[in-house]
């Protein structure tokens, strides 16, 4: 009674093993895409250098026509993660500084989600980073890994500070050459007014004039006229 | 991508005697890294705590800040008795001396000495009447002590007033009068400035009528 017929069922079943399997390949092959696009995102931060330095430097490789590597001193290990830790404080800084700034263009949506993708990597990342620079620095010395971080931060801010002063001491001759040729084209006009004024014999708005160009140049012939009082 | 469980081997070689880390890589970034790494090396190796490891920022040696403190008294001792070059050198010994503390120690100290210390340094250069010094020098103060520096803030202005820049000079004293919120003196001197700039473009004037008429 129930004799069903196959055959005329084949064209159905075929329709639906086609459409399940289309749709199969298709979800499968955009997931795939989806997961090498985002692995393939652009690093947040360049290469981490002193990272890799400390790292080569614990995994030295022997030197050509030598059997074993070469011995790295203690010291030379602790001043490169310390380094490493100089930089983590710079990237720390970074993320932080602009995480709020992402968190506004992101809710405006100016910026696509692929931003905030390798943004949150990169947190991540650098986490991880701080956890085991923390324990290599408890491995090399106990209890350095307290206070590596202190010191790291205030290598990092004098660094920047220095730098700053340097650049700021660097303008000093530049100013100085400045400041002289200045000062004898003042000169030189001066003398020339001067020596106007006592041909043309005109009282007409000499006073005013010579004011002014005594002003610019009283300070080279009259040195520590004006002092302010008090030093610290 | 920066996989965490992995990392570039750099070729790095070490000297078994100096202990200097030099690479035969020709990439000019990590020859910068390493010499950094090196000088790091160097001054760990003075430190006398267990383990060569940087002591934390607080609390300070202070044998260096005594020093330093030494050198600015006779700055200013002989700033005192007029011979304003010998100052500028002990303000100058001073300042070295404060720049080249350890980096591991508090920055907050390292600003507040050398701001200081280039202040004063501006103080002794306006006093030989060398502006340009001055003014230089009275910009790294600001840098170093942005607020809580009025005497900085003057003085790079007054220098730059006496070298005849009235544009500049407005412009800085009026942001020294935003850090430190109406200064006396500094309200003083912006006046002078804007006196200044106005005979300034009274004298200008003057002189375009005299041409033209």
């Amino acid at each position: 009674m129930f004799d069903i017929d196959w055959m005329s069922l084949a064209l159905p079943f075929a329709y639906i093993s086609v459409l399940g399997g289309s749709l199969f390949t298709f979800s499968t092959i955009y997931r795939k895409r989806k997961a090498t696009q985002s692995a393939n995102l652009e690093p947040w931060f360049p290469p981490h250098l002193q990272r890799n330095i400390y790292l080569s430097l614990l995994h030295l490789e022997p030197e050509a026509g030598q059997e074993k590597a070469p011995k790295v001193p203690d010291s030379v290990i602790r001043a490169a993660l310390l380094r490493r830790a100089v930089e983590d404080i710079r990237r720390i800084i970074q993320i932080r500084t602009s995480k709020a700034a992402l968190n506004t263009l992101l809710q405006r949506g100016s910026v696509g989600d692929d931003l905030n993708q390798r943004f949150l990597r990169a947190e991540k990342e650098i986490e991880e980073e701080l956890r085991d620079v923390v324990s290599e620095a408890n491995a090399l010395a106990p209890g350095w890994g307290q206070v590596i971080f202190q010191s790291a931060n205030e290598i990092a801010a004098n660094t920047a500070l220095r730098s700053r002063l340097e650049e700021i001491e660097a303008k000093t001759e530049s100013e100085k050459q400045w400041w002289e040729k200045r000062r004898e084209t003042i000169q030189k006009d001066f003398m020339k007014e001067l020596d106007e004024d006592a041909t043309k014999d005109s009282t007409k708005g000499a006073s005013d004039d010579d004011g002014v160009l005594v002003d610019a140049t009283t300070p080279a012939s009259t040195p520590g006229k004006k002092k302010k009082g008090g030093k610290k | 991508m920066s996989d965490l469980d992995t990392f570039t081997l750099l070729p790095l070689q070490i000297d078994p005697q100096t202990k200097a880390v030099s690479t035969s890589s020709p990439s000019r970034t990590l020859q910068t890294e390493l010499t950094h790494l090196n000088a790091l090396h160097r001054a760990l190796l003075t430190l006398e705590t267990p383990n060569q490891v940087p002591p934390p920022p607080i609390p300070v040696n202070p044998k260096r800040s005594a020093n330093i403190g030494k050198l600015r008294d006779s700055g200013n001792a002989e700033h005192r008795k007029g011979r304003y070059a010998d100052a500028v050198k002990f303000y100058g010994l001073g300042l070295q001396m404060a720049l080249t503390r350890a980096p591991w120690e508090p920055q907050q100290l390292v600003r507040e000495e050398s701001a200081a210390l280039y202040a004063n340094r501006a103080q002794a250069h306006m006093a030989l009447g060398s502006w340009a010094e001055g003014a230089v020098d009275a910009e790294a103060s600001v840098e170093a002590k942005r607020v809580g520096n009025p005497k900085a803030w003057w003085r790079r202005g007054k220098c730059l007033v006496e070298m005849g820049r009235l544009g500049e000079a407005r412009e800085w004293v009026a942001r020294g009068l935003e850090m430190e919120g109406g200064d006396a003196d500094l309200l003083a001197l912006l006046r002078d400035v804007d006196a200044r700039i106005e005979k300034e473009k009274e004298r200008e004037e003057s002189e375009k009528k005299g041409k033209s008429g």
